[in-house]
């Protein structure tokens, strides 16, 4: 019996000792374990005398009991402390993901599709580099005309050029399709401009093109008025000034009162009838609008930014921003 | 063109704020580009008189003047070499502040005390530099403010856009007309007499021929004899500084001053250097050549209209006059030009001698044809007065076919089906009256300098313009109209960088234009280059985007960028045999730098090809592409060799991903590895799954087995997991690579690849023998079939 309190004496001394979780599980296996003091004590009982056997045992047994309690109890107040007593620096910065992001001109240019998209405009797309006749010609451009003149447009051939404007895709959907036709097509185009902070030897436009059988001035006037309000907010007034193009008559310029000031967003008006002839659509019978807006513009406006190269620079401490 | 408030004044009453003038102009469709004041108001300065003057006693070049402001009397100590008893002056008084930003005080000057300043036009910024003080002529009573003087001299220049279709607007009457029109006023034109004071008659003097009517269809001229060529009157010459130009003598200024006043440029001859008395208008022949009255000799395109004399031509129709011919200082008689030449010969002429004056930029774009002789004699009439000579009697006008009044049909119904207004007849025949378009039964008549109106719509927009755009109605807009979809091409766009930024890839914008040294090509195409590229670094468009990306990889570096992931879309362009070069689109990436951001938990580390790769299969993965396969691209031109993939979709070849090669990335002044891939757009999107269906997630459990296999450190880890498919069978539903070893545990030249294979069903769970019996299967047919065997325990 003296072996019995021995043995709990023994282990609540270690048990006393006990911190770490692998203190712990030497103390089950030294007591409590297949060779530990507990069962080798069990082991004992066949040569202990048989009057004291049944007391030994239940002793024994007792014992068993108490120690495994015990146990339980440390391993218990252990993980506590293993959930509650580790105190986590939560001021250090996190593990960072890192999504990339949409270039500031093209999420614009997104956001200019939306809106038309929503007004129920196909999107279209034509090539960068251009004939003649498709940049200039059929857009009742002359040979003569200032723009085509060697110190504005870049060009491949004497009939290919980098297109001036994205307006070819009006004549190249025109081609394609009979009215009724609503459309943009955005993208790149190329002028004979030397790299300044407002101009760009390439730059982005969408261009907008209506054709049906009663298309007014006044519906230019309305689309152009509803995309400002969607795309510069409910404030945003329009404004159309008189200009020239030729290949729409009336022709404006449209400004957009954003952030105090008048901005100029660009031109358009209606097809100019010797277009629609030019791609075999009677002038008589449809009338259109046409639109044009540079991306570069709108995007300069809404990020204020006064740099036109910061977005061909593409520094990673730019386009993160956006 | 400029255009001076003062002078538009003279044909139109007008009483406008510059502000609001400048807004009438814009709504006109004229854009102001610049407003500028001339002259810039004082204070404390009077128009003074100069009582007495007398030399100061302790300087030569000083005197001292006694000043009357009309009430009181200040010695004032001046400096100027003009100073004179008697004159009236601008009086700085004591307190003044100059616009050029002097302050009078009370002083001494070499112990004379003085008490303000006489002024000169330079002090008060009217000119850039004046040589003595500004004796007033006509001066008002001393003491009259002389912000009084000043506004008779202030002036408002606009500077204006004038669109290549207003010609007309290129003058001072073209503007005035055009105010007019928007503030229902009209205007006058400049009133003069000519007389004619020469007892000769013209006839006697110059006959003219036109032999190339086709370029000249009208040749006016009157000669003005015994005429004293000179300096201009301040009036003229104030003229022309307003708009621009530089006095040279008076009958060159007078030219000038029509031309900017009426829009008819005008060319002066001297009279005695035409020979056979004779003027006679040809069509150049190539080689033809000429001297200029720049000195510059210049060769001639054919067909250039050529004013001859008997001998020889004396100017180039409407673009330039010659040297041979041109007024000078002694000048006795002069032949005053005045003709309409044909737009599209000065154009092509002017185009091709590259040479665009005044004169060639309004005949280029049309003048008024009806306008030819009043222009003429209002210039003569001013070369009489102010060079004091006498004008023949008489005139030459050769008009052999005269131009035809324009008259343009017009349904007034139109009008609003195009506007979409609601005007009335009446109003819209009133507005284009405004404008002098007279509309009389169905017809317009059209002034001779509207050459921009030659059909309906022409009219249709001088309504609008006139209603002024802001008052004509605008619709609202229909709502959603659900038959447009959006395209495939444009929703692949979409989805593949949404894909892109996903994987952390940054969308980058760059130039298609570059240098010859950027040039990247993957195949054997040219490169498009540009006829007449703005410079040596935008000559060639872009083969490959790798032109654009490894710029900004080095851009970015060189600012100290750590982890450079980016990505772009755009058109490529290859030399083609059809009407347009090759355009098609590309998808390419880069990456260099470090895999993740700088991070306390986490070690840096560069990337490397598998987060190249990982970003690809990712991204395919993402737009739901399979049968995607990476094969050793052994090309090293533009990749490291060895370290680069083809990729083919579907077995057609998409693209090429590598590391990319020492030679190319330095090429950029790139110091680190770069790993890149460009993607067809095309091929990648018509064979993107756009019809997504839904696959069973399996309900049965799996069994996995690890395996290792010993193969040659060159076999492909790809043929190894092929084998392994294909004697798993369907069982055999994922296989994985856990670890890849080489090293002194096993043979030299050998790597380990161990696997980890899951078997699992659709329908049943599987039994342990039966997926031990497929595992010994591959085990086996590794060894028996393919040499390869496992690797020992």
């Amino acid at each position: 019996m003296e072996r019995i309190d021995q043995i709990k004496k023994e282990f609540f001394e270690h048990a006393s000792q006990v911190s770490m979780p692998e203190q712990l599980e030497n103390l089950r296996v030294r007591f409590l374990g297949r060779k530990g003091k507990v069962t080798e004590a069990f082991s004992m009982i066949k040569d202990i005398a048989p009057e004291i056997r049944p007391r030994f045992g239940s002793g024994l047994n007792q014992l068993k009991k108490e120690l495994e309690a015990h146990y339980e109890e440390l391993k218990k107040r252990l993980e506590d402390s293993a959930e509650n007593d580790d105190m986590l620096d939560v001021t250090l910065p996190g593990r960072k993901t890192f999504p990339g992001r949409r270039h500031p001109l093209l999420k614009i240019a997104d956001e200019i599709k939306d809106i038309f998209h929503s007004f129920g405009f196909t999107i279209e797309d034509g090539p960068e580099i251009e004939t003649d006749h498709y940049n200039f010609e059929a857009l009742n451009i002359p040979k003569s005309h200032p723009a085509r003149a060697m110190q504005d447009t870049l060009y491949i051939t004497e009939d290919v050029v980098l297109r001036t404007h994205t307006s070819p895709v009006q004549i190249r959907v025109m081609e394609e399709r009979k009215p009724p036709i609503r459309m943009i097509a955005p993208g790149r185009v190329y002028r004979r401009d030397t790299p300044d902070a407002t101009h760009s030897p390439f730059f982005h436009q969408v261009e907008g093109l209506v054709v049906g059988e009663s298309v007014t001035f006044a519906d230019l006037k309305g689309v152009i008025q509803a995309f400002a309000h969607r795309m510069f907010g409910k404030d945003a007034r329009v404004r159309f000034r008189p200009s020239f193009f030729p290949f729409t008559e009336p022709s404006a310029e449209y400004d957009v009162w954003f952030n105090g000031r008048w901005m100029e967003i660009s031109g358009a008006g209606m097809v100019h009838p010797n277009v629609f002839r030019a791609v075999g659509i009677d002038p008589e019978k449809y009338s259109g609008y046409a639109f044009g807006m540079g991306i570069d513009r709108v995007a300069m406006l809404k990020y204020d930014i006064r740099d036109i190269r910061l977005f061909f620079d593409n520094d990673m401490r730019f386009l993160r921003q956006f | 063109m400029k255009i001076s408030y003062n002078w538009l004044k003279e044909y139109l009453d007008i009483d406008l704020s510059p502000e609001d003038l400048a807004e009438q102009i814009t709504n006109a469709g004229l854009e102001v580009e610049e407003i500028i004041t001339t002259v810039q108001a004082v204070n404390n300065v009077v128009v003074g008189k100069i009582l007495s003057c007398e030399k100061h006693p302790d300087a030569d070049k000083l005197s001292v003047c006694q000043v009357s402001d009309g009430k009181d009397t200040y010695q004032v100590i001046c400096g100027a070499p003009n100073v004179a008893a008697g004159q009236s002056i601008p009086f700085a008084m004591v307190g003044a502040k100059l616009p050029v930003g002097l302050k009078i005080k009370k002083a001494k000057i070499r112990g004379v005390e003085s008490m303000g300043m006489i002024c000169s036009r330079e002090e008060l910024a009217l000119e850039e530099h004046s040589e003595g003080i500004w004796a007033l002529e006509d001066a008002p009573e001393a003491g009259t403010d002389f912000n009084e003087v000043l506004r008779k001299k202030s002036d408002v220049i606009f500077d204006l856009f004038i669109t290549a279709n207003r010609a007309d607007c290129f003058s001072h009457i073209g503007i005035a007309r055009e105010i007019a029109a928007f503030v229902g006023k009209e205007v006058r034109l400049p009133q003069f007499s000519l007389i004619e004071k020469s007892s000769r008659g013209i006839e006697q003097a110059l006959s003219v021929k036109i032999e190339y009517k086709e370029g000249c269809p009208r040749y006016a001229a009157r000669v003005i004899e015994n005429v004293t060529v000179g300096p201009s009157p301040d009036w003229l010459v104030e003229r022309l500084e307003a708009v621009g130009l530089r006095s040279i003598n008076n009958i060159v200024d007078i030219t000038n001053y029509v031309l900017y006043e009426l829009g008819q440029p005008l060319h002066a001859f001297d009279y005695d250097t035409i020979e056979g008395a004779e003027i006679v208008v040809k069509g150049s022949k190539s080689g033809d050549t000429f001297v200029t009255l720049d000195d510059k000799e210049r060769k001639l395109p054919e067909n250039t209209v050529m004013i001859c004399d008997a001998q020889k031509p004396v100017a180039i129709g409407g673009i330039m006059g010659g040297q041979n011919s041109e007024v000078s200082a002694d000048t006795k008689t002069v032949l005053l030009e005045s003709a309409y030449f044909d737009p599209r010969h000065i154009i092509t002429s002017s185009r091709q001698l590259g040479l665009m004056t005044d004169a060639s930029q309004r005949f280029e774009k049309g003048t008024d044809y009806a306008g030819v002789l009043f222009a003429l004699d209002r210039a003569a009439a001013l070369i009489a007065e102010l060079g004091k000579g006498q004008v023949l009697q008489g005139f030459i006008d050769i008009y052999p076919e005269p131009i035809k009044e324009t008259r343009v049909k017009l349904d007034l119904s139109r009008v609003n089906k195009i506007l979409g207004s609601g005007l009335s007849d009446k109003e819209i025949t009133e507005l284009l009256s405004r404008v002098h378009l007279h509309y009389i039964k169905g017809e317009v008549t059209v002034p001779s300098y509207r050459h921009d109106i030659k059909q309906d719509i022409d009219l249709i927009e001088e309504v609008a313009r006139l209603k002024n755009y802001d008052n004509l109605p605008t619709s609202v807009i229909e709502p959603l109209s659900l038959e447009q979809p959006i395209r495939n091409r444009e929703l692949s766009y979409q989805a593949m960088r949404d894909a892109l930024t996903r994987t952390g890839l940054q969308e980058v914008f760059t130039n298609s234009m570059i240098s010859a040294r950027q040039i990247i090509r993957f195949e054997e195409k040219e490169a498009v280059r540009i006829l007449n590229p703005i410079s040596d670094d935008l000559a060639y468009m872009r083969q490959s985007l790798f032109s654009g990306l490894l710029p900004v990889v080095s851009y970015n570096l060189n600012r100290h960028q750590k982890m450079i992931p980016v990505f772009e879309i755009g058109r490529i362009f290859n030399k083609s045999d059809g009407e347009l070069p090759e355009q098609p689109t590309r998808v390419a990436l880069a990456l260099c730098g470090l895999r993740a951001p700088f991070n306390w938990a986490q070690k840096e580390e560069p990337v490397d090809f598998f987060d190249l790769k990982g970003i690809l299969e990712d991204f395919f993965n993402e737009i739901h592409l399979d049968k995607v396969e990476f094969i050793l691209y052994s090309d090293s031109s533009f990749y490291r060799k060895h370290h680069a993939a083809e990729i083919r979709i579907n077995g057609k070849i998409a693209g090429t991903c590598g590391e990319i090669n020492k030679e190319t990335r330095k090429r950029f002044g790139i110091n680190q590895p770069v790993f890149g891939a460009e993607l067809d757009f095309e091929l990648i999107e018509k064979n993107m799954k756009r019809e997504l269906k839904y696959q069973t997630i399996p309900r049965f459990p799996y069994i996995e087995k690890d395996v290792a296999f010993v193969v040659d450190k060159t076999m492909a880890a790809e043929e190894v997991m092929g084998m392994i498919r294909k004697y798993g069978g369907r069982l055999l539903s994922d296989l994985h690579i856990f670890d890849i070893y080489e090293g002194e545990k096993i043979a030299a030249g050998k790597k380990s690849i161990a696997f980890r294979l899951r078997f699992q069903s659709l329908e049943r769970t599987l039994k342990d023998s039966e997926v031990e019996h497929v595992f010994r299967k591959i085990i086996k047919k590794a060894e028996s079939i393919h040499g390869i065997p496992i690797r020992d325990q």
